[in-house]
């Protein structure tokens, strides 16, 4: 089943593409890895997926439904690049699990028999359980990778985006955060769709890639599609060695 | 014991102790949005933008609460829609609304004839000038503001801590950001005649922000803001009783005293 489908999506700001005629579709169950140099467009690609921000041509459907923003039953999971938020905001781990929790219009304080436990078991999950009376503007930026991982997938979502989840994080977190992905994919079957400039990541994770720099370069199974030529035309040719370096470690 | 007792017994007293209680639940209940938001100005320019209300109000004859909450709704629906369409600084929008409605306000009052001392009560407020009416009308703007933003606490929640990942998850931000301006005009308006047009805005930011400095968790921050509001209002009008001072700025006074401490205990 094709869980994301993507077609022709244009994206405009002041008369310039930020991105132009993009069409790929994901299959349900998947981890795609979409990467491009810095300005590519990837974020944007994401956003326009998710709704937040408008496109001028195109067409997103999830699990063959069109997609838009107030379709909650889809259940979508996002993470995104950089969290904008009150670091002062006095919100506790568990209240902000237990806000994203439905049912939605209800008085959040009461206690409802097994929020508890599915926080607890959620925070589990993710390696947090910790970190659940902890404020959130308390967290380091590992911790609120993984606290956020937990709330995109409180409401057992079928796609997860992440944008860059990991960055910001040290080496040993990235590991951990990725290991959690795939985990999450193998025994959930989640979809995710996740941005990425670490092409070690990109080979060791994803089933499939996805190249862009504004437009479609190329997409397919990582070991098909990342040639040197690719890598040379999207980065430059420093790259094109290290992408020799990420064969040789697989 | 027994001044207190003869004082508590006339329904002056009686009214304006009720409403410093209900106040004092509603203002900060509501202003911990107006902090964690951090739509300060936005508010301030609400209750400035009642002083055009009161004075067309009194211009054509019609009940000043009426027309001044008529205003403050007109002002924060303009606010949100230009915010949204303009693509303007959400903080230049409320300037230019800020200013827009003060001028209008002092152009009316201007073609008022006569001294007008009922005006002055929307200006410095005066919790003991509260009548049965004011009451009631303060009783049903808190019921039904309490209930809406219980029943609707979660997507405030969700909104407040991040936007686009309460749109994510389906939330209808605008609808609910449009719900809160208009939630924060009424209850700016209503508090006009306790508090005063000038301090009004205090009451909704200062026992949230005391409330903030001390609570570890958003259930402690309800719960500390409204403690703070109440103490604060029933503190102030006793002092003001006391020292036989205006009420709306020792109740303000009191708040900012406890904001003060609630600074201390936080750097401690």
């Amino acid at each position: 089943m094709i869980a994301l489908q993507v077609e022709n999506l244009c994206v405009k700001a002041d008369n310039r593409h930020l991105i132009e005629n993009i069409t790929f579709s994901v299959e349900d169950g998947k981890i795609i890895a979409i990467i491009g140099p810095n300005g590519a467009g990837k974020t944007t690609l994401i956003k326009a997926i998710l709704g937040l921000v408008p496109y001028e041509t195109g067409k997103v459907s999830l699990f063959g439904r069109p997609f838009r923003n107030s379709h909650s039953d889809l259940k979508v999971g996002y993470v995104p690049q950089r969290l904008e938020f009150d670091r002062t905001i006095p919100l506790t781990v568990s209240e902000l699990l237990g806000f994203t929790l439905p049912p939605v219009y209800t008085i959040p304080f009461l206690k409802r028999k097994g929020t508890r436990e599915h926080i607890d078991g959620l925070l589990n999950v993710v390696g947090a359980q910790a970190l659940a009376q902890r404020s959130i503007g308390s967290l380091s930026g590992g911790e609120l990778q993984r606290v956020m991982i937990a709330k995109a997938i409180v409401n057992d979502p079928k796609i997860l985006f992440l944008d860059e989840p990991a960055s910001g994080v040290d080496i040993e977190g990235q590991e951990r955060f990725h290991d959690l992905i795939k985990r999450l994919n193998r025994e959930k079957g989640l979809t995710v769709i996740l941005i990425s400039h670490d092409l070690n990541v990109v080979y060791r994770y994803s089933d499939k890639v996805l190249c862009m720099n504004r437009k479609l370069i190329c997409t397919g199974s990582p070991e098909e599609t990342l040639t040197d030529e690719v890598i040379k035309s999207m980065y430059g040719e420093m790259m094109g060695a290290y992408i020799h370096s990420c064969h040789d470690h697989d | 014991m027994t001044m207190i007792s003869e004082f508590i017994s006339y329904p002056f007293i009686q009214r304006a102790l009720l409403a410093s209680v209900m106040i004092g639940i509603l203002c900060p209940f509501v202003g911990n949005f107006v902090v964690l938001r951090r739509m300060s100005f936005y508010s301030d320019a609400v209750s400035h933008s009642a002083f055009a209300g009161i004075a067309v109000g009194a211009l054509l004859g019609i009940d000043l609460s009426v027309s001044s909450i008529v205003v403050a709704v007109l002002v924060a629906v303009i606010i949100a829609f230009l915010s949204e369409k303009t693509g303007l600084a959400h903080d230049t929008v409320i300037g230019i609304a800020f200013s827009g409605t003060i001028a209008a306000g002092m152009l009316v009052m201007g073609m008022l004839k006569g001294y007008r001392a009922d005006l002055f009560t929307f200006l410095f407020g005066d919790i003991l000038a509260i009548t049965e009416k004011d009451l009631l009308l303060i009783f049903i703007i808190s019921i039904l503001t309490v209930i809406i933003l219980l029943t609707f606490l979660k997507p405030f929640l969700q909104i407040t801590f991040n936007r686009d990942l309460a749109r994510v998850e389906g939330i209808s931000v605008r609808f609910f950001e449009y719900l809160l301006f208009l939630i924060i005009a009424v209850v700016i308006t209503v508090s006009l005649k306790i508090i005063g047009m000038i301090l009004v805005t205090s009451l909704l930011i200062v026992p949230a922000a005391s409330a903030k400095n001390l609570a570890s968790s958003m259930k402690r921050l309800f719960v500390y803001s409204c403690i703070f509001g109440i103490v604060s209002g029933v503190m102030g009008l006793a002092v003001s009783i006391y020292l036989d001072t205006s009420s709306g700025p020792t109740i303000v006074l009191v708040s900012v005293g406890i904001f003060f401490l609630t600074m201390l205990k936080r750097a401690g």
